[in-house]
This record gives structure tokens, C-alpha cells and sequence, in this order.
């Protein structure tokens, strides 16, 4: 920071000469690249994990790229740049937050030798630009389609992307389900597309990570209200989803009840109860057993009194049902919410075959099963020991679910273990020698640079990186043009027999991303302080 | 006899030498400043905000860096703002006029350090521009009659534009989607119809044209998804309650079945209300308020789709694209507008559900989608389109257009040179130094890209010595090459604008010998 702040130029007399626009340059790319190395080892399946201790004093500990930069509180513009980018890849692909900053972070240690030795910015910038075509050319050359059918790949990809996690031990079971629990929301209308939303995780402290499963229905982190002994199981149930309260009425205009003698407030009660009575009757009349009440800021969903008496009639009650989750709920109940109790239609009631609460540990959930006409979504139940893995386990699978959405848009597989790296490093090193000029000797600097990933991967894995990537080096010279890192035998073998494996759409975005944002941060020659 | 204290406290006053110097180097400095971004290989400069959040903009656009600068130089103010009218009344060429100027001016300092008075200084440059501006006027190129020339001219002015910025890598794409979104203006400078969305992911050239209107909302719960045909009523009014509006009204009831009553009587309002907005015919409702989900609900049942929340910019487009008027009430059908359009839908764009309105009355609207890495690149490249798209639609109007390149700078510095020739007098100094200042454009451009100036621009001097010619600096060849087979065009109505407020700016500048600094406005201490 220190270098920013001494360069902070005083607009009125300072003459700005170009000897600061070199040194503006230079400090950008070192805390850029500050920032990839914070980061380097915690890629691959060796990785080792961050423990980041927040402002609030809460502590994560996470495996996830995008996830420590986002809590890094960066300050420098240059360092800023390299976290957004880790972003825009965890929401272009999901996965590989880690490996498109350490690709940033070689390329700019590269631009830094290059621009040492003379070579103007713009020129390293279209170079690049150029590789970087090349790059995604040759990427999709090795690709090898894949078939929404085939679903042994895409629990392989899965596991992939799980291995390098807290919870690798554990991908056996993770990565089919997230396989399943995409390929169960595909529209098959629109076969392209899949909306993560319609996935919905529920965290629940307890257990351990082996006892996450999936439910074919809806999962509520929710209490059945039944402090007046409501049922707390229905069978064959009427589900309605209501946005309007059982409790005494309340008008938007301020109000008051005037009272002045106790006969009146006898009589103000009774009323109250045939008012509830009456809202009831109206609800029980149309076969409704179970009722999702949405929350209400303005009045309390449920009074004890609405409570007791909806425990008579033997209806299930849930409350607080969020607002923004209305839609994911009536989508998978395929029902509609019903806003005024006027409007209370058997046709508008959800059906299922089983509502239940569960216990599960010290807390309690609800589950829907058995739904009748569900629609297109799914919810995941993760549970966990302890609260940092419990969240890290969601992180996980959030980015297994990505790495099947990337597949399923766009259905080619690649090796993984470094194998794409060092062939891409190899085919454009052949590429840069017949480029003339400056052109070539950037882009060969560009092939150098991806090397970073098998020398990260090895050292992170404890083997000697030297020794490995030359062997890679050699292998992939002999035509073995998918030989990778074996982390776990400590050898290069055949990275396709060992199934690691991951989709085309993580290495083309990491790869376009990463000089995207490096041809930004080389074109930047100042800094300005502003409003 | 010295007088005392005829200015506050903290006033101060420079007079003559000084007070020109401090302008001097005040503007200089912002010309310097800025200089780095000119030409196709200019470099971006990063905004660092000192504000909350400490945000972060990487831009290239003149106007936004020095927008966005503290300045307590007067000089260097004027400098600001000559950028900033620039900017409106043309949209590009806001960093060649500060550097033009700040040239000017540099150039002026050595006239002045050489005993020539400012005034002097003032009328030479006044010929000086005049004799430029007359130079370009022989020049330029108007295709106007030839539409299909006209077309071309666009594209090569918009891609002249664009190579200097962030889409420079996707120029043709862009250059094509600037100039159908002009063409469908039809003439009008109006670029409100023109919707610019940004959504994050993808890559700059996933970016498209849509000729039809995009709300960033979602379709409430229920309600169809698609409609054909659609009747529109572009709304803003409350649709949760009708308050009254009276502060601490309130109702005394002696009974709960009244305040039932009255929860009742407060529906079944809200049911009128919405009843009446369905009388009009319409099956899509767009409100600027929130919708509750009392009247959403009815609006489902009705099949009629309701989008609420529109922002104030939102239904205000979607009101002029459709055709409609905004309505806040209900009681006559027949006197309110409604919009029309031929398809509602739900779209996707990236992660994101969109509502689409295709076949609009006003067939001038369109939406540009933007895609790009992050919202740095978004920003930046909705800033870029923004400078393409005013350029467009200016030219439409005046349709001249001139080569670029460095070539209309040749051009006017020949002129003036022969010029300073003919004149008599300490003017002709002043003449000759214009034409220096000129030159010292293509010689910016070269050295951005990092080039041999000195050599190019001498290069380009003698190929302009022959009548005619259309030479200028191609930056990506790094030669002096034909401007006009390159395909590197500008618009006069830009380049007109930088010589005329880039010399109006250094004048006013130069008549300048005394600078007050008014006292700063104390603050109260409250302590």
C-alpha cells in the first residue's frame, strides 16, 4: 500500500513523468500477484485449506478460492481485481476459483519479465489476446463430448471438483447426488439451461457429512408450530400456501377498540374467537390439512388461540415461510398462494402423501414427500459435525452442482491434473516459434506461464515440481497427450483411466478470464485518487 | 501608498507572471494526465474512490477520469469542463480536446517567455482556427445521398471509435450493433430509447442487439409467462393500501367484528381498485410501487400478468416504447393510453429471468445485452458503447465525415502553416505555434503505442507535403499507411468540436493575469 499512497499525484504543480507510470505498473503487478500466491496453495486435491478468522470474529475455514478472496478485504485496485475475478468465474463456471487466479498471478510475474525487457504493454496485451484464442482452440481440439446419459462421467467430473475439498472423503456420496439433483431440474424444453435456484441446500447442524441425502420433495429448517398439540404428521396431505394470517384482524389504518364496560369485553372476545372460528371453518371446508404461512412483519401469522383451534380441526401448521422462497414453493407443490381467505379454493391446494417432522440431532425439520405433479426441483439436506464444515460442505456441493450446470450447458470434457495446462503450454510453445516477432516471444511467455498449474499441483502434493513437470514435459512431447499428475499414487499416469476429469467450460473460462483481467491490469499506467 | 486588507483573511490574489504560470501548469498537468489514454493504444488509468467502499473503476474515457478528479486549479478546471461539454454535446473526443488544449498552451508559455503579448498570442490563434476549421471543411466526405455508403462511413467511424477502447478486440461486432441501434432512431439524437442492460458472465461478444424492450423484473407468482398481443398499462400507484393520507388518523370501534368489517371494507377497495385497472382491457399491469399479494392474486386469477416494482426509468422506457401513458388512476378507461406490443416473454440471460417485450409500437427502441468478466469490464465497456452510440447519432444528423488517424491534424497544421507564411507581423509566431500544437496529436498517438514519433510524424509531414494525400498513423502496423484504405474514419462534427473549445478554452486561459482565491467558507465549529 505504500507505494500507492506515495504515488498519490498532487494535481496542481507535479509534472508526471513516465518513470511513475513503470513504477504504477510494477505495483499493481506485484500485489496482484501477492494476492495469487495467498492463494496458490490451496489448489488441487492436496491443497491445503485457509482459516480465516473475520471482522465479526467468526472463523471459516474453506478450501475455496472465490471464498478466501472474498474475505481477504483487499485494498489495492490492482489486488482488488484479481478477487472480482475470481468471482466472475465462481458465477461463469462455479469451480476452478482457485486455479484462475494462480493462472493470472503466472502470467503477470511473465509480463513483468517482459515488459523488464522492454516491450510496450499494448503489444504484450494483443499477444496475449492472441494465445488466448489459441488457447481455447486447442482446449476444445482435446475435449471429449459427453452425453447427459452418460452419468458415470458426470459423477467423475463431480468428484473432481470435490477431491480438493474438506470433503473429498466424502465424493463418493456428494458427487452423485449433485449429478442427480441437477439432472432432475432440466427443463426438457430448454435442455441448455439450468437454474441452480431451483436447487434448494438446507443446512442442518448434526450428524456428519456422510448423512446429507436428497429428498424428493421440500425440506423446511422449520418447527411445526404445535404449542397447542397440533399433528405434527399428515398423511395424504392438502397443502396450502397462504400469504394472509390467522389472527385477529387489523386494519391498515391505525385502530383502537374502545371499551367501556366488562360485558363489552366479554363480547369483544367471543367475537375474536368466532372471527378465527370462521377462517377456519372456511380452510378445514375445502379438505386443507397442512398450511404454509408466509411471514408477516405487520401482524403475528398465528395467535395461540388460531393455533388451538387449528390443532382441533387437525390442520398442520407451519409459519414463517419467507417470501422470496414463495416461489420455489408453490413451484414444487404445484400450487398457487392464496392471499385472502375469500379466495380459498380446493384448486389452488398443493397435494403430497406424506408431511412429516423429522428430529434430527437437537433440531427439527419438516419434510414433504410424495408430491403430487411436483414440479422441475429439488432440495439437498447437508449435514455436519460442526458449523465450519457443515458450511463448507454446502460450498462443496455448491460447486459440484456447478461443475454438472457447466456440463450440462456445454457437454465436453477435459482431463484434469495438469494434463491441459502442460499440453496447451507445449502446443503453443510449437505455435510461438513460427510468429514473427514481438508477438512470438510474448506468446511463448504465455505457454511458460501455464505451467504453473502441474508445478503447483506437485508441490502443493509434496513431490518435487522440477521433476514432475519435466516428465509431463517429456510425456506429452511422446504423444500422450492426456499423461497428468496422479496426486494421489505421487506419478504421472494415464489422467483419463483415473478418471479426473472436468468439464471444458472451467479451464476455456479460467483460462479467458485470467487474461482478460491481466490485459486490464497491464494496460493501467496510473492510479487516480477521486471522490 | 500600499493598501491593506482590501480581501479576507484567507483570500489571496496572484497578479500577472504567476497567476499565468499556475494556469499553465495547472492545465498542463491535466493535459498530461489524460494524455496517456488518447489513441487506439492508449492505457487506462484506475479511480480509485476515497469515498465509502473504496471502489474501484478502470476506465479510458476521458471525460470519466477527469469527471471524477479533485482539482483546485482554476485552469485546470476550465479544462474539466471543456471535456464535459465535449462529452454532451458530442460523446467522443473528450480526451483529444484536453490534450489539444493543454498543446496550445504549451506552446503559448514559450510565445509568452519570447515577450509576445497574450493578446497577440489570442489573435494568432483565432486565424489560426478558422484557417483549420476551413481546411477540414474542404476535405470532408459526405455521403449522405448514398445510403449505402452512409452505412459503411458509420460502421469505419463507429469502429474508429471503439478501437480505443475495451471492445476494441470485438469492434465489428460492436461497430454493427451501434449502428443498427442508431438506424433504428431513425434521425432522432434521443438515445433514452436505446436501452444499455449489463449482465455479468460470458464474454464481450455474447453481447447482442434485441429489437425489443428488456425489464429486468420477474412475473409474479401464478400468472402466465407469455402473452401475445399484450395490452399494457404502464402504471404508478400504490397498490398495497389507499391510506389516508391525514397524519394520526385513526378509526375508534367499540367491537372486533368491526375492525373485521373494516379489514373487509379496506379489500374489497383494493379489489375495486383492482377491478377497475382490469376494466381497461388489458392483460399486462406494470406498477412502479409494489404490488401486494392481495392484488397480485387477483391479478392471477384475472390471467393477467403483473410486474411490480418497475424502477422510475424502467416504466418511464417501457411507456415510450409501448406507446403508453403512465396512469395513477383508474376512473376512466377511455382517457388513459395503453401500450401495445406483440409479445411478452420470460427470458433467460445468463443466470437471470428477464421479461421481454418484442414488436413494439415505437419501433425505434431496442436493448443492447451486454456480457463481459466482471463489472469493472461492464462498466467500462457500456461507457465505450455509450461514446460509439452519440458519436452515431450525431453524424446521422450531420453526416460529414473526415479520415483519422492523425490525418485531419496533417491536414490543418499544412494549412496553417502556410498561413503563418503569409502573414506579417508577431501573429505569424503565433500561427506557426498552432500548428505545432496539432502535430502534437499524431505525435501522442504514436507514442502511446509506443513508436518512433519523431521519425513517424516527420514521415506523415512529408507525405502531406503532396496534394490529396489520405496518409496517416496506422497504430497496429506501426507505419504511416492510406487512412482512407485502412478504413480509419472520424466525424467532422467531433473533430470541429475539439479544435473550436479546445482553442476557446487555451484563450480564455491566456487572457488570464490574476487569479483570486475567495476566503473558504468557515465552518461552524460545533464542538
Amino acid at each position: 500500500m505504500a507505494a500507492v499512497a506515495a504515488s498519490r499525484p498532487s494535481k496542481a504543480e507535479s509534472f508526471v513523468d513516465n518513470k511513475r507510470r513503470e513504477d504504477i505498473r510494477l505495483a499493481n503487478i506485484n500485489s496482484a500477484r501477492a494476492v495469487a500466491d495467498a492463494v496458490r496453495t490451496s489448489l488441487g486435491p492436496k491443497g491445503m485449506d485457509k482459516m480465516i478468522s473475520t471482522a465479526s470474529g467468526e472463523v471459516i475455514i474453506t478450501n475455496d478460492g472465490a471464498t478466501i478472496l472474498n474475505k481477504m478485504e483487499v485494498l489495492q485496485p490492482a489486488a482488488k481485481m484479481l478477487v472480482e475475478l475470481s468471482k466472475s468465474q465462481d458465477s461463469a463456471a462455479g469451480d476452478g476459483t482457485t486455479t484462475v487466479v494462480v493462472i493470472a498471478g503466472a502470467l503477470l510475474k511473465e509480463c513483468q519479465t517482459l515488459l523488464m525487457s522492454g516491450i510496450h504493454p499494448t503489444v504484450i496485451s494483443d499477444a496475449l489476446h492472441k494465445a488466448c484464442g489459441k488457447a481455447i482452440d486447442i482446449l476444445t481440439a482435446m475435449a471429449v463430448p459427453v452425453e447427459l446419459t452418460d452419468r458415470d462421467s458426470l459423477v467423475k467430473s463431480a468428484s473432481t471438483s470435490l477431491n480438493s475439498k474438506v470433503v473429498s472423503q466424502y465424493s463418493t456420496l456428494l458427487a452423485p447426488l449433485a449429478v442427480d439433483a441437477v439432472l432432475s431440474v432440466i427443463d426438457p424444453e430448454k435442455p441448455e439451461i439450468v437454474d441452480l435456484r431451483d436447487i434448494k441446500i438446507v443446512k442442518k447442524l448434526g450428524g456428519t457429512v456422510d448423512d446429507t441425502h436428497t429428498v424428493k420433495g421440500l425440506v423446511f429448517d422449520k418447527k411445526v408450530s404445535h404449542a397447542a398439540g397440533g399433528p405434527t404428521r399428515m398423511e395424504n396431505a392438502k397443502i396450502a400456501v397462504i400469504q394472509f394470517q390467522i389472527s385477529p384482524p387489523k386494519t391498515d389504518i391505525e385502530q383502537s377498540i374502545v371499551v367501556s364496560d366488562y360485558t363489552q369485553m366479554d363480547r369483544i372476545l367471543k367475537e375474536e374467537r368466532n372471527y378465527i372460528l370462521g377462517m377456519i371453518k372456511k380452510i378445514k371446508a375445502t379438505g386443507c390439512n397442512v398450511l404454509l404461512i408466509q411471514k408477516s412483519i405487520l401482524r403475528d401469522a398465528v395467535t395461540d388461540l388460531s393455533l388451538h383451534y387449528l390443532a382441533k380441526a387437525k390442520i398442520m401448521v407451519i409459519k414463517d415461510v419467507e417470501r422470496d422462497e414463495i416461489e420455489f414453493v408453490t413451484k414444487t407443490l404445484n400450487c398457487l398462494p392464496i392471499a385472502n381467505i375469500e379466495h380459498f379454493r380446493a384448486e389452488k391446494l398443493g397435494h403430497a402423501d406424506l408431511v412429516e417432522e423429522a428430529s434430527l440431532g437437537d433440531g427439527k425439520i419438516l419434510k414433504i414427500t410424495g408430491i403430487k405433479d411436483m414440479g422441475r426441483t429439488t432440495s439437498v439436506l447437508v449435514r455436519g459435525s460442526n458449523q465450519l464444515v457443515l458450511d463448507e460442505a454446502e460450498r462443496s456441493l455448491h460447486d459440484a452442482l456447478c461443475v454438472v450446470r457447466c456440463l450440462v450447458s456445454k457437454r465436453f470434457l477435459i482431463a484434469g491434473g495438469g494434463a491441459p495446462e502442460i499440453e496447451l503450454s507445449r502446443q503453443l510453445g510449437a505455435w510461438a516459434k513460427v510468429l514473427h516477432g514481438m508477438e512470438g516471444y510474448c506468446v511463448k511467455s504465455f505457454a511458460e506461464a501455464l505451467e504453473v498449474i502441474p508445478y503447483t499441483l506437485a508441490e502443493n502434493a509434496g513431490l518435487n515440481p522440477i521433476a514432475i513437470v519435466t516428465e509431463l514435459r517429456n510425456k506429452h512431447a511422446q504423444g500422450e497427450i492426456n499423461a497428468g499428475i496422479n496426486v494421489r499414487k505421487g506419478q504421472i499416469t494415464n489422467i483419463l483411466e483415473e478418471n479426473v476429469v472436468q468439464p471444458l467450460l472451467v479451464s476455456t473460462s479460467a483460462i479467458t478470464l485470467a487474461t482478460e483481467c491481466v490485459r486490464m491490469i497491464l494496460k493501467i499506467d496510473d492510479i487516480v485518487t477521486v471522490r | 501608498m500600499p493598501i491593506d486588507r482590501i480581501f479576507k483573511d484567507d483570500a489571496n490574489e496572484e497578479k500577472g507572471e504567476r497567476a499565468r504560470m499556475a494556469s499553465f501548469v495547472g492545465a498542463m498537468a491535466i493535459s498530461d494526465l489524460v494524455k496517456s489514454t488518447l489513441g487506439p493504444k492508449g492505457m487506462d488509468k484506475i479511480l480509485q474512490s476515497t469515498g465509502r467502499g473504496h471502489s474501484v473503476t478502470v476506465t479510458n474515457d476521458g471525460a470519466t477520469i477527469l469527471k471524477s478528479l479533485h482539482i483546485d486549479n482554476p485552469a485546470a478546471k476550465v479544462l474539466v469542463d471543456i471535456s464535459k461539454v465535449q462529452d454532451d454535446e458530442v460523446g467522443d473526443g473528450t480526451t483529444s480536446v484536453v490534450v489539444l488544449a493543454g498543446e496550445l498552451l504549451r506552446e503559448a508559455e514559450k510565445l509568452v517567455a519570447s515577450k509576445i503579448h497574450p493578446m497577440t498570442i489570442i489573435a494568432g490563434y483565432r486565424m489560426a482556427a478558422e484557417c483549420a476549421r476551413n481546411a477540414l471543411l474542404k476535405r470532408v466526405i459526405d455521403n449522405k445521398d448514398n445510403a449505402e455508403k452512409f452505412r459503411q462511413d458509420l460502421l469505419k467511424i463507429a469502429m474508429t471509435t471503439l478501437c480505443s477502447k475495451i471492445l476494441s478486440q470485438d469492434k465489428e461486432h460492436f461497430a454493427e450493433m451501434a449502428v443498427d441501434a442508431v438506424f433504428r432512431l431513425k434521425g432522432s439524437t434521443n438515445l433514452e430509447a436505446i436501452q444499455i442492460i449489463k449482465k455479468p458472465g460470458g464474454s464481450l461478444k455474447d453481447s447482442f442487439l434485441d429489437e425489443g424492450f428488456i425489464l429486468d423484473k420477474k412475473i409474479g407468482i401464478g400468472q402466465p409467462k407469455r402473452i401475445e398481443n399484450a395490452k399494457i398499462l404502464v402504471a404508478n400507484t400504490a397498490m398495497d393500501t389507499d391510506k389516508v393520507k391525514i397524519y394520526g388518523a385513526r378509526v375508534r370501534v367499540d367491537s372486533m367484528t368491526k375492525v373485521a368489517e373494516i379489514e373487509g371494507a379496506e379489500k374489497e377497495k383494493m379489489k375495486d381498485k383492482v377491478k377497475k385497472i382490469i376494466a381497461h382491457g388489458i392483460n399486462c399491469f406494470v406498477n412502479r410501487q409494489l404490488i401486494y399479494n392481495f392484488p397480485e392474486e387477483l391479478f392471477a386469477d384475472a390471467g393477467i400478468l403483473a410486474i411490480e416494482h418497475a424502477d422510475f426509468e424502467g416504466i418511464e422506457r417501457l411507456g415510450l416504447v409501448t406507446g403508453g401513458e403512465i396512469a395513477s388512476t383508474f376512473d376512466n378507461p377511455e382517457s388513459v393510453k395503453l401500450g401495445h406490443c406483440k409479445l411478452i416473454e420470460e427470458i433467460m440471460i445468463g443466470e437471470d429471468k428477464l421479461i421481454h417485450f418484442s414488436g413494439c409500437e415505437m419501433g425505434q427502441a431496442c436493448s443492447i445485452v451486454l456480457r463481459g468478466a466482471s463489472h469493472h469490464v461492464l462498466d467500462e465497456a457500456e461507457r465505450s458503447l455509450h461514446d460509439a452510440l452519440c458519436v452515431l447519432s450525431q453524424t446521422v444528423n450531420d453526416s460529414r465525415v473526415l479520415l483519422g488517424g492523425g490525418w485531419p491534424e496533417m491536414v490543418m497544421a499544412k494549412e496553417v502553416d502556410e498561413l503563418a507564411r503569409k502573414t506579417a507581423g508577431k501573429k505569424s509566431h503565433a500561427i506557426e505555434a498552432f500548428s505545432r500544437a496539432l502535430v502534437a496529436i499524431p505525435t501522442t498517438i504514436a507514442d502511446n503505442a509506443g513508436l518512433d514519433s519523431a521519425e513517424l510524424v516527420a514521415q506523415l509531414r512529408a507525405e502531406h507535403h503532396a496534394e490529396g494525400c489520405n496518409a496517416g498513423i496506422d497504430v497496429i502496423s506501426g507505419s504511416v499507411g492510406d487512412m482512407e484504405e485502412r478504413g480509419i474514419y472520424e466525424a467532422f462534427k467531433v473533430k470541429q468540436a475539439v479544435l473550436l473549445s479546445a482553442t476557446e478554452a487555451s484563450e480564455m486561459i491566456l487572457r488570464v493575469d490574476e487569479i483570486i482565491t475567495c476566503a473558504p467558507r468557515r465552518r461552524e465549529d460545533r464542538m
